[in-house]
Parts: structure tokens; C-alpha cells; sequence
């Protein structure tokens, strides 16, 4: 079935991606890597009359590790975040959480600020983000913002993109020495699915950050579950109650994968082997 | 709307002019009559659609033509030499792998892929490898077994 027809633009530099998007306003749309818009575009939940390539913009898709931390170009490929050296030796938790995302070959297309912008709750990176305390570089007809990604999951497959908007990078603050961590995602039925429920913790000596997908219109960060860490640390009745703080402070929706009820159960089993297998 | 395409398909350089809503399945089927790689989902879950892209599996579903410019691609066509199937396709069809066929040449990419990239893999790395591959014929133990039996491992 073919798409929709639209007119592609090809723009060669980030300004005029930005100023293509601005002069179309709503009837614009970008596109990274396409595995989500074509999609979109097919089934008619989205109808751009312009599309505006990202990809082939140079610079936008490079990794590079600096003092304080990673970035990482919003049109890097799922594949190359997964198997970066840099990635997988300094942030295991995000080469395994990027390297889990659906199967080979939408990891070759699919792009990292794709996957951030599209908002999807039941993203793979999402979680492991928030919980590595990440922020975003946006770049709009206004200028350059910088969002703490704690803040731009905002609704169900909303993202804080202004219009005109694009999402340039993701910066990544290192681990302190000594950090554990865990990714775990349980997909209901099997490999390929999207996970239903999945968890990323990293645990440093200043407390536990927890990053929760799947269980709400968007991935969150568990705040009270953290809290009730924050105290007595991981000691398994803690763990307990961290699972149970957690299960309340989602707000899953039920669909076709799983009921509300049922999503609940399982952040609460997900979260307590996270926390009890940390690395 | 619409606009040219330069590529190299099965090692043959071609340029077409293509809708710019086009995607490469578009571009295959209807461009260059290559009808040999599958349209089942369009939306990337079946992996029917499979092809290589400058020697990585994608999906030629999911994929805007205009991406491909410049690139080289390699269909279910372009695997066999004169006579000669490739040694994919030989086992495949040795092994029984194949029963109705519509999944067949998406398998058969993504596993030349996975070869290409790690030509002895476990087994449990084939079944990762095909795990967007779905097939509703064969119950997939022959698919792997084809594929273990490419370099005689297992
Ligand atoms: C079969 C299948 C299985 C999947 N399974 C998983 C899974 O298990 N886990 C998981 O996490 N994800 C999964 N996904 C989602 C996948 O990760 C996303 O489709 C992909 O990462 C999106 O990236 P893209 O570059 O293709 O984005 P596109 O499809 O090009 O764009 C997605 C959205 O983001 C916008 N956009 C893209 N880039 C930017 C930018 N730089 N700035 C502003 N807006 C932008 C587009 O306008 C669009 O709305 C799956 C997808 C498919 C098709
Ligand atoms: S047709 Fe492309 S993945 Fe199903
Ligand atoms: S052989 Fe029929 S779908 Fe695989």
C-alpha cells in the first residue's frame, strides 16, 4: 500500500530544516530513520503534506565523550549507540537498554532522537535515560533549549517539541565510580514485542534513581520508590515496599498487551528483581 | 513531487524517478519490477520486506526511496551467481525451510546479514537475528537449522 502523497525536502543544514518546518507550521512533519512516521503516515494517523528529512544532516549523528559526560547526535542509528565501545565500557545500562529496542533491523534505521521524540511509553531507552539523568538539546526558530529528559515525556506519544522544533542531542552526565545499575524489560509474549513493563536502575552512593516504561502515557521516573529507598537503602524489606510505592505511582493503561491491573503486578515483580540484581 | 534516484541494485546501476512518498518496496516492485522481496505488514513487524542497504538489513517497507540514493542494495535476487544458488538458498531448500515462501526471502536477507557479519553464530544468536522475522508456516526449526547449516556449525 502506498503512503499518502506529501513533498519531501532534503534540507542540507539544521537552520534550514528549522525554517522549513517553521514556514509549513502544522502541515510539516521531520522524520529521522521513518520506522515510526512511515508507519503513521500509512495508517493515516498522521497526514504531513511536507516531510522534512533530518537524515544526511551532517553532524547530527555523531558520538563523543567529553569530561562531563556523552553526547549523543539525535539522528545517531539504535545500533550504533548499542554497540558503541564508549557506550557499552561507560554506560552498560544504555547500550543494553538501545540494544534491546525491537530486533536488528529497525535498530539499522531507527534513530535515538526518533525514538525520544516519537514518546512512546513503552520505549526502550526511555527509561534508562531518566534513569542516568539525562537531558535534551532542542534547537527551534527561538533558539537553543536544553531540557532535563525528567521533563519531556509530557503525555501519551507527547513530547515537549515545540513547534518548529528539532531535537538535536542527548547528553548524558557520567556514572560516578562505584555505581551499580540494572535494565530489565518483560515483553509478554515474546522477543520482538515492545516491552509491557520494563525497568532501568542505577544505585550510587547518593541514592537510587529508577526509570519505569511501559506503566503510564509516558516513561517515568519512580520518585516514591526512590524515596522510600532513600533511607534504608537495599535491604529487602525496603525493596518491598519500593516495589509496592512504585506500582501506586503508575498509572498504567490497559490495551491489547495487558490490562492496567495486570501491568501494575508485573512493575511490581520487575522492579523488585532490578533492584535485587543490580550489577 | 517526484524526483531521481540513483542506486546500484544486485550490482546493476539504475536511476528511476520515484513519487517522493515512495518507499524502497515501492521503488523495487513497481520502479524495477524486482517482485521478488515481499510486502506483508508495512509497518515493520514481519520482516517480509527485508534487504540490504549498504550491507545492513532494514526495512524496504519503512524506508523513504529517497534514502536510498546513492546506496547500494541487495534483493533475494541478486544472491545467486549465473546457475549458482547462494549458500543460504541452497540450505533453505535442502533442509525444507521453505513451505508457502512469503517469508522466505525476508529470511533469507536477514540471515545473509547475520552470516555476513558473524559467519559462525550459536544458535541462540540466529534465533535473535530472525526474531523480527515472522513466518506462519514453518514453526521456524528448520529456518535455523538452515541457517546452522551454512557453515556446518552446530
Ligand atoms: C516493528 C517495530 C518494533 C519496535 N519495537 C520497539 C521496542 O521494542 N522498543 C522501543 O523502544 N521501540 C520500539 N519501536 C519504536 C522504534 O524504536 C522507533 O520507531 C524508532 O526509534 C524511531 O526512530 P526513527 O528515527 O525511525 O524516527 P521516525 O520514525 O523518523 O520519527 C518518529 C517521530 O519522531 C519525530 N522525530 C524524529 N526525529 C526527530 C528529531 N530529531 N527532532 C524532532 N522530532 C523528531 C518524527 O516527526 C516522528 O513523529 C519499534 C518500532 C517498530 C516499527
Ligand atoms: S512488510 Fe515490511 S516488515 Fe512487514
Ligand atoms: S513458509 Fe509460509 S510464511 Fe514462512
Amino acid at each position: 500500500m502506498r503512503l499518502p502523497p506529501f513533498q519531501l525536502h532534503r534540507p542540507e543544514t539544521l537552520q534550514e530544516a528549522v525554517s522549513l518546518l517553521a514556514q509549513h507550521g502544522e502541515e510539516a512533519r521531520p522524520i529521522a530513520g521513518g520506522t515510526a512516521m512511515v508507519p503513521m503516515m500509512r495508517f493515516g494517523f498522521l497526514r504531513p503534506e511536507h516531510v522534512v528529512s533530518l537524515k544526511g544532516i551532517p553532524g547530527l549523528d555523531e558520538i563523543s565523550e567529553s569530561d562531563d559526560g556523552l553526547r549523543i547526535g539525535a539522528l545517531t542509528p539504535l545500533y550504533r549507540v548499542a554497540g558503541s565501545a564508549v557506550v557499552r565500557a561507560q554506560w552498560p545500562l544504555l547500550a543494553r537498554a538501545v540494544g534491546s529496542v525491537a530486533t536488528p533491523a529497525i535498530r539499522n534505521s531507527g534513530t535515538l532522537g526518533g525514538n525520544l521524540s516519537y514518546a512512546e511509553a513503552a520505549s526502550d531507552p526511555a527509561p534508562a535515560l531518566l534513569a542516568l539523568e539525562a537531558s535534551v538539546l532542542l534547537t527551534g526558530p527561538e533558539g537553543d533549549r536544553t531540557v532535563p529528559i525528567t521533563g519531556f515525556f509530557q503525555g501519551f506519544y507527547e513530547a515537549d517539541i515545540r513547534p518548529g522544533e528539532v531535537l538535536v542531542e542527548v547528553s548524558i552526565p557520567r556514572i560516578p565510580a562505584g555505581a551499580r545499575w540494572s535494565y530489565l524489560r518483560f515483553a509478554a509474549r515474546s522477543r520482538e514485542d515492545k516491552p509491557l513493563v520494563n525497568v532501568a536502575v542505577v544505585a550510587t552512593s547518593e541514592g537510587v534513581r529508577i526509570g519505569l516504561g511501559g506503566v503510564s502515557p509516558t516513561a517515568i521516573r519512580a520518585r516514591r520508590a526512590e524515596a522510600v529507598l532513600q533511607g534504608p537503602g537495599l535491604t529487602p524489606q525496603a525493596i518491598d515496599e519500593a516495589a509496592d510505592a512504585a506500582a501506586e505511582e503508575c498509572d498504567p493503561l490497559s490495551d491489547l498487551m495487558g490490562t492496567a491491573e495486570y501491568r501494575q503486578d508485573m512493575v511490581r515483580v520487575w522492579l523488585r528483581r532490578a533492584l535485587t540484581g543490580l550489577q | 513531487m517526484n524526483q531521481e534516484i540513483s542506486l546500484v541494485v544486485n550490482g546493476t546501476s539504475h536511476t528511476v524517478r520515484v513519487g517522493d512518498h515512495w518507499t524502497l518496496l515501492d521503488l523495487l516492485h513497481d520502479a524495477l519490477d524486482l517482485k521478488g522481496t515481499k510486502d506483508g505488514c508495512g509497518e515493520g513487524v514481519c520482516g517480509a520486506c527485508t534487504v540490504l542497504v549498504n550491507g545492513r538489513a532494514v526495512r524496504a517497507c519503512l524506508t523513504l526511496a529517497a534514502y536510498v540514493q546513492g546506496a547500494e542494495v541487495v534483493t533475494i535476487e541478486g544472491l545467486a551467481r549465473d546457475d549458482e544458488l547462494d549458500p543460504v538458498q541452497r540450505t533453505f531448500l535442502e533442509l525444507g525451510a521453505v513451505q508457502c515462501g512469503y517469508c522466505t526471502p525476508g529470511m533469507i536477507m536477514m540471515s545473509k546479514a547475520l552470516l555476513d557479519e558473524n559467519p559462525n553464530p550459536t544458535r541462540d544468536e540466529v534465533r535473535e537475528a530472525l526474531a523480527g522475522n515472522l513466518c506462519r508456516c514453518s514453526g521456524y526449526t528448520k529456518i535455523i537449522d538452515a541457517v546452522m547449516a551454512v557453515r556446518g556449525a552446530d
